[in-house]
């Protein structure tokens, strides 16, 4: 019986049409499955493994991937520290507590703030001529295709305290010289908010909102017209039918960019990087930032992996949040 | 066996090609060792040598020119460059080193080499030994390749920063100001006020620029040295910077931006660096060494025309101050072909008339006695005026010493709480004391 069985299933695999459509599956499969497991599972998996050891690639440690010997286990001790509040904590505590505040300010402001932009503008988007659409669609989703290190370097000039726009304009209106240093003066701070975190927060949705009205844009379009018909007839003016009716359809939409958005917004490191490296005292020091520089200026490749847990566990949790506060009681 | 046929081998595959990778991440050691080598005869196999450095449009200059010398006596090496900025220089050589993927040689920084000594071939006996290296080179740039007593590459450059400030010498003469140097800091002062330029309250240009990562850090440390003081214990274990002499030199820097003669928040590392600072005629002054003017000088030439180094003034009798060890060339241990490897970097460093042709065409100081001194020394002056003050001033060059984490300290720690201390975030006390635990801390 079992005989029968494992000819059955070896015809499957070797012989035959349903046998030649497997082949082809794993043979297709294959190359992407192995190109995730080395690129993608493989570091990951790395990088939880680093976090528990105070490893350097300065030092050669064992032949066992370079683990242990000079490059020793040391367990939750990169846990352990990051909880020190001490006030003689290490500075890549201090660093790691400073990045954490940061990205968290970063992320909470960068997610409704670019939902409070996109969304409207998605729909004043979806209410103008049928052949103006194209022309503000591309006009809003170009700065999307340009690269993150040529916006930042743009912002740059912008906020350049000689030459930068921001302060040609100051002193065009003025008439006196005007030297502000947007991004590099620590004591310039609007409602409690560095400037110069403000200024990458700005750079950063000039450059990601037409990724979000895309996708407003065409969830937009997929609502059918028939419901929004249906509150009209019943009274229901244009606010009242985005508010009651749009909004709600939307969730699923809203609940997707803001996971996205957050996601990416956790992950920024070239804006921070070349805009501000971190500065000024810190102000801009976003944890993507304090890994790079961890693990790659200061060699403390085991402390950068055990941030980049941290990292992850965050984003996860906070997606996770997200998901069951945004889940959709709406269908259509 | 045939039901799990296609799945085992997709497994087998996948598990391979894990393996594999996992494999090329780390922990390889030695790799293809010291031997081998198709040693430095003209005449041999056929070799062909790689070597990594930082980006620079007069250090790459000058190392092709020393690439495609020793090609034309030795037609069996090729020699190719490979550069990458600063930054990546570094992380390419944390995966490359410890991955085993390094390359024959390295334009290494002196003061990071013994943080990569496990991945370094110390130099041969036959090359120099340590103890005739101590003849053969200044002792600031041969500190940073000696560890413990082991020589691991072979300097090219005296690394200076602090000692003397760039002069824009038009902007001087405007000012009304004599370029015979400075007696004093209050003279120093007074002299940087009278070329800086203020605009409505704005300093549009800076009298000196002394606030980039590197300025900053010389200055501080440099100004405890003079002080008599000392930034490191006896044994070198802790770090000393809340001290009188750290409280004085910290204090005088900040009066300079009390003073007005620059702004840091405008003129720092991020923007305003001090050599586009200096070359754009945004600055009067700066503190940076001669390397500079070697990289900007083609862009800028008539501001390099107006250009003149001074001696910065002492601030007791000492005129002692720190130096980095600066770039020479280490030979990875991965280097089938270390023979060979150290022959170039003899040919390179070693000989006094190539490592001089070396030094002028990446405005660097000589690392070899020899060209430091006499006829050499006077060539490269003629050559490179640039040099003079700086060769005056370079028997008062100290090594900096082994840093448990050199750039830690310079661009995290000194950097951010000087600034913080100049900007009033931190008084000159709480920013000394956050740099000494701060700093201790690098000691782990």
């Amino acid at each position: 019986m079992s005989e029968a069985i494992g000819i059955r299933s070896g015809r499957r695999w070797f012989g035959g049409r349903e046998g030649a459509q497997k082949r082809f599956v794993a043979a297709v499969t294959l190359p992407t499955v192995a190109f995730m497991a080395v690129f993608s599972v493989l570091p990951i998996v790395w990088a939880f493994a680093l976090a528990f050891f105070d490893f350097s690639p300065r030092r050669a440690g064992t032949p066992l991937l370079g683990l242990g010997g000079d490059n020793p286990f040391v367990g939750l001790e990169h846990f352990r520290e990051m909880l020190d509040t001490s006030v003689d904590q290490s500075v890549q505590v201090s660093q790691f507590h400073t990045a954490l505040k940061v990205t968290l300010a970063f992320a909470f402001l960068v997610v409704p703030l670019n939902l409070a932009i996109t969304l409207p503008l998605a729909a004043m988007i979806e209410s103008v001529h049928q052949r103006a659409k194209p022309v503000f669609r591309t006009v809003f989703f170009l700065p999307v295709l340009a690269s993150s290190v040529g916006v930042a370097i743009i912002w740059g000039f912008v906020l350049h305290p000689q030459n930068g726009l921001l302060n040609g304009i100051i002193r065009s209106i003025t008439g006196k010289t005007t030297q502000i240093g947007w991004i590099t003066d620590p004591t310039l701070v609007f409602l409690g908010i560095p400037v110069a975190l403000i200024a990458v927060i700005v750079a950063y949705l000039w450059q990601d909102i037409g990724y979000n009205l895309v996708i407003f844009i065409a969830a937009l379009q997929a609502i059918p017209q028939s419901v929004k018909d249906a509150a009209r007839v019943d009274g229901a003016s244009a606010w009242q039918t985005f508010r009651h009716i749009t909004l709600p359809l939307l969730a699923p939409t809203i609940l997707l960019a803001s996971i996205l958005t957050m996601i990416s917004a956790f992950q920024v490191f070239d804006l921070f990087q070349v805009m501000t490296d971190g500065g000024p005292q810190d102000q801009t020091h976003a944890l993507s930032l304090d890994i790079y520089r961890e693990a790659f200026r200061y060699q403390k490749m085991g402390w950068a992996a055990a941030v980049s847990v941290v990292l992850f566990a965050i984003v996860f949790v906070i997606s996770l949040a997200q998901t069951r506060l945004l889940r959709s009681r709406w269908e259509y | 066996m045939r039901r799990f046929g296609t799945m085992r081998w997709f497994a087998v595959a996948l598990v391979s090609m894990l393996t594999f990778a996992a494999c090329t991440f780390g922990g390889e050691e030695g790799g293809g060792g010291n031997g081998g080598g198709g040693g430095g005869g003209g005449e041999g196999e056929a070799v062909t040598l790689t070597m990594w450095a930082h980006r620079s449009r007069s250090f790459n200059a000058a190392i092709r020119n020393a690439m495609r010398a020793y090609e034309a006596e030795h037609p069996n090496v090729t020699l190719e460059l490979e550069t990458f900025d600063y930054d990546t220089l570094i992380q390419t050589l944390q995966t490359a080193l410890p991955a085993g993927n390094a390359p024959d040689i390295i334009h290494m920084f002196g003061t990071w080499t013994c943080s990569y000594k496990d991945f370094l071939a110390p130099v041969p006996e036959d090359v120099v030994t340590p103890t005739d290296a101590q003849q053969v080179f200044f002792p600031g740039p041969l500190g940073g390749f000696t560890c413990g007593d082991v020589l691991y590459g072979l300097p090219e450059e005296s690394n200076v920063e602090y000692g003397a400030t760039l002069v824009n010498t038009a902007m001087a003469d405007q000012a009304g100001m004599a370029t015979d140097g400075w007696a004093t800091w209050d003279e120093f002062i007074a002299d940087a006020k009278k070329m800086a330029v203020i605009e409505d309250g704005a300093i549009t240009r800076a009298g000196y620029h002394f606030t980039a990562g590197d300025g900053l850090a010389h200055s501080f440390l440099s100004l405890i040295l003079q002080g008599g003081g000392s930034y490191l214990n006896e044994d070198g274990t802790a770090f000393t910077l809340n001290t009188p002499e750290g409280k004085r030199a910290l204090t005088l820097l900040k009066s300079m931006v009390d003073q007005q003669i620059i702004d840091p928040v405008i003129y720092n590392d991020e923007q305003n660096w001090v050599g586009d600072c200096y070359f754009t005629e945004l600055c009067a002054m700066g503190l940076v060494g001669p390397w500079a003017v070697a990289d900007y000088k083609d862009d800028y030439p008539e501001i390099a025309a107006n250009t003149i180094y001074l001696e910065l003034p002492p601030l007791e009798d000492s005129k002692e101050f720190i130096a980095d060890s600066g770039w020479g060339m280490s030979v990875s241990t991965d280097s089938p072909n270390a023979d060979t490897a150290w022959d170039f970097a003899t040919f390179a460093a070693l000989d006094a008339e190539n490592a001089a042709a070396w030094n002028l065409t990446s405005g660097t100081l000589p690392a070899l006695v020899e060209n430091g001194e006499g006829a050499a020394k006077d060539k490269l002056v003629s050559e490179f005026p640039y040099f003079e003050t700086w060769f005056t001033i370079l028997p008062n060059a100290r090594f900096v010493g082994q840093l448990p984490d050199r750039d830690r300290l310079y661009y995290e720690i000194i950097y951010n709480h000087a600034l913080a201390a100049f900007e009033g975030l931190e008084t000159v006390d709480e920013a000394l004391q956050l740099m000494e635990s701060e700093a201790n801390d690098t000691f782990g």
